[in-house]
């Protein structure tokens, strides 16, 4: 009996430390070499248990408020919100603020997935907390008087297949639910849509529909509409079968819905923007996860016609991914470094260029970036918005937090999680909180 | 499971070894023992089509027949340690530690291996899981060979 304890406690033991040994990756590494164009890249770890924190989501008080730089002012245009992730400001002022919650569409195919997706959905507050209401939806708030106090709230469409891009171009009101793009009807004023909807187009959208917001722009002349679609795995798990057509940028022909990849290799692209006054788009994308806390760092890019990115086979130009298999050198060789990196795991989500007014001077022109927040780091990174300086249409300099403490001080709980960011018309910046609930405007006082 | 009177005890030391862990007077081990086993081995023979084909179906087969085999030779595990320490004569039994010693590094490696199956695509097989799950089965074969010496030489748990 002493021997079989001995052995047993012996093998629990070398259980423990190889499973701790292999969770170090911690000395402390500068996060902010991996800012910028030319980013630091560890060799890549692989784990028994990959490190894994995610914060408790608690919420914000009545009269908390995340942080902006001195001289702005930070509101809460509506809270209650149920998930609120992207928002699109009409010309006539009107806001509309998507709602939405994933499909929830990933099958068990191995015992970790039923794991990891708890830990994931504990990070984005949809264990805990229990829908207050409807959400899939689009509500509209009209603050005609621009005090950041609507004077009306209301659901302008419902029940939709997990919405996030919207756009508006002509009488219509162009919705990417995530299986399809939607066309309606809308005249600049409306606060109700009963019309039954077009689908322009299908988009991947299932059986599995792993990253699932779809997100959408307008091309300057109007004409074309670009719809960003992620990979539907980590890193090919589910088979490259289940990756057609994913990890790109479509663009879709406005009028008829016509539907071509304009550019691959982006793993979770999201929010894509023209640069004002370019015909260049640019978007934020989301690397691949288990090769270390500080492998692969998410970036902001432009996106070149044709272009091809590196997911699954490589990241950043010719780092290549063992974990793909078979490989493809062919591809690998014409990867696109992406043209600035945010850091590993921030999870950016959000993306706009100022182009108001109302704010200094210095944010003109420059990239508001939604970190929605890691979890697969074991410290926090993300979880603020963040500028990045443009010069000449290009990113010139380092970021500068632009809107930060969607953590509590000692970085042990979760107020509010940042996606996305637009400008309204009076200029302010509004972002979408989709843990906190909340879309916050952040104004110059006038 | 067996009485544990007195009497039993007393009993004991006549006729061949006992196993503790019974059910109706048959003994539990042997009859937990083939799932390990076979989803082991199952799952070396899934790693080796996965190294063949990189489709993910296979590798996704060795790490539910890893987990399976990891719950199934949990409870054999159980049953094992029951035994070998409800009977005297069992410990005495040559082949009896070193069995439980290789079965038990099995355990550990499978468990080493589950984590590492869950890895995300083809190094979730290549090289280090295939390796495991290799190592995993030849130490089975001498296991089970000392195993079938406790039952068939050593008459453990055979009714006197």
């Amino acid at each position: 009996m002493t021997a079989a304890r001995t052995i047993l406690a012996g093998a629990a033991s070398a259980l423990v430390l190889a499973l701790a040994g292999c969770n170090d990756g911690g000395a402390k590494f500068d996060r902010n070499s991996q800012i910028g164009p030319d980013p630091v890249l560890p060799a890549p770890q692989q784990y028994l248990v990959p490190p894994i924190h995610v914060a408790e989501v608690v919420g914000w008080g009545a009269n908390e408020t995340p942080t902006a730089p001195a001289g702005l002012r930070v509101q809460a245009l509506a809270r209650d919100l149920n998930h609120p992730r992207n928002m699109l400001a009409l010309p006539n002022g009107d806001v509309l603020v998507v709602e939405s919650q994933g499909p929830n569409l990933d099958p068990i195919t191995r015992p970790k997935n039923p794991i990891v997706s708890w830990v994931q959905k504990r990070a984005t507050g949809q264990s805990g907390a229990k829908p207050k209401g409807a959400t899939n939806q689009i509500t509209l708030l009209r603050d005609a008087d621009g005090d950041g106090v609507p004077e009306l709230r209301t659901v302008l469409l419902g029940h939709l297949n997990s919405p996030f891009g919207v756009v508006f171009a002509d009488g219509y009101l162009y919705v990417a639910a995530t299986d399809a793009v939607l066309r309606y009807p809308y005249a600049l004023g409306q606060t109700r849509i009963t019309a039954a909807p077009v689908r322009l187009t299908e988009l991947p959208g299932g059986p599995i529909d792993h990253h699932w917001t779809k997100s959408l722009t307008l091309s300057p002349d109007g004409t074309l509409l670009y719809a960003t679609v992620g990979s539907n795995s980590n890193i090919t798990e589910n088979g490259m079968e289940a990756e057609k057509n994913r990890a790109a940028v479509w663009e879709i022909d406005r009028a008829t819905g016509r539907s071509r990849v304009f550019a691959s290799g982006l793993r979770n692209p999201n929010s894509p923007n023209f640069y004002p006054g370019t015909n260049t788009l640019w978007v934020v994308a989301n690397e691949r996860d288990e090769l270390g806390p500080n492998l692969v760092p998410d970036y902001l890019t432009s996106v070149r016609e044709g272009g091809f990115y590196g997911w699954p086979y490589s990241y950043y130009g010719q780092h290549v991914d063992p974990r793909v298999m078979p490989q493809r050198p062919d591809l690998v060789a014409r990867a696109i470094p992406p043209d600035y990196a945010l850091s590993s795991h921030v999870a950016a989500l959000g993306l706009t260029f100022y182009t108001g007014s109302s704010l200094p001077a210095k944010y003109r022109g420059g990239a508001l970036i939604g970190e929605h927040g890691s979890w697969d780091r074991d410290e926090l990174n993300g979880y603020k918005v963040i500028f990045v300086p443009f010069t000449n249409a290009r990113p010139s300099a380092k970021p500068q937090d632009f809107l930060s403490g969607f953590l509590t001080a000692d970085g042990s709980k979760v107020r509010g999680r940042p996606v996305g960011v637009t400008v309204d018309r009076t200029g302010a910046v509004l972002v979408a909180d989709d843990a906190g609930n909340v879309v916050w405007r952040v104004s110059a006082p006038r | 499971m067996s009485a544990n009177t007195p009497s039993d005890r007393a009993a004991r030391d006549e006729g061949n070894p006992r196993s503790t862990a019974k059910l109706f007077g048959h003994p539990l081990h042997p009859m937990l023992v083939p799932f390990p086993i076979v989803c082991f081995i199952g799952a070396l023979i899934t790693d080796l089509a996965y190294l063949g084909s990189a489709n993910v179906q296979w590798s996704n087969f060795s790490i539910w027949l890893i987990t399976a085999g990891l719950v199934m030779g949990g409870l054999a595990a159980l049953t094992g340690i029951i035994d070998y320490a409800g009977d005297r004569r069992v410990r005495a039994a040559r082949p009896a530690t070193p069995h439980m010693i290789i079965n038990l590094s099995v355990f550990v490696i499978e468990i080493v291996n589950a984590f590492v199956h869950s890895r995300d695509g083809w190094t979730s097989v290549v090289p280090t899981g295939l390796t495991l799950s290799v190592i995993s089965v030849l130490l089975l074969g001498i296991s089970a060979w000392l195993g079938g010496s406790l039952v068939y030489k050593h008459r453990v748990g055979v009714r006197s």
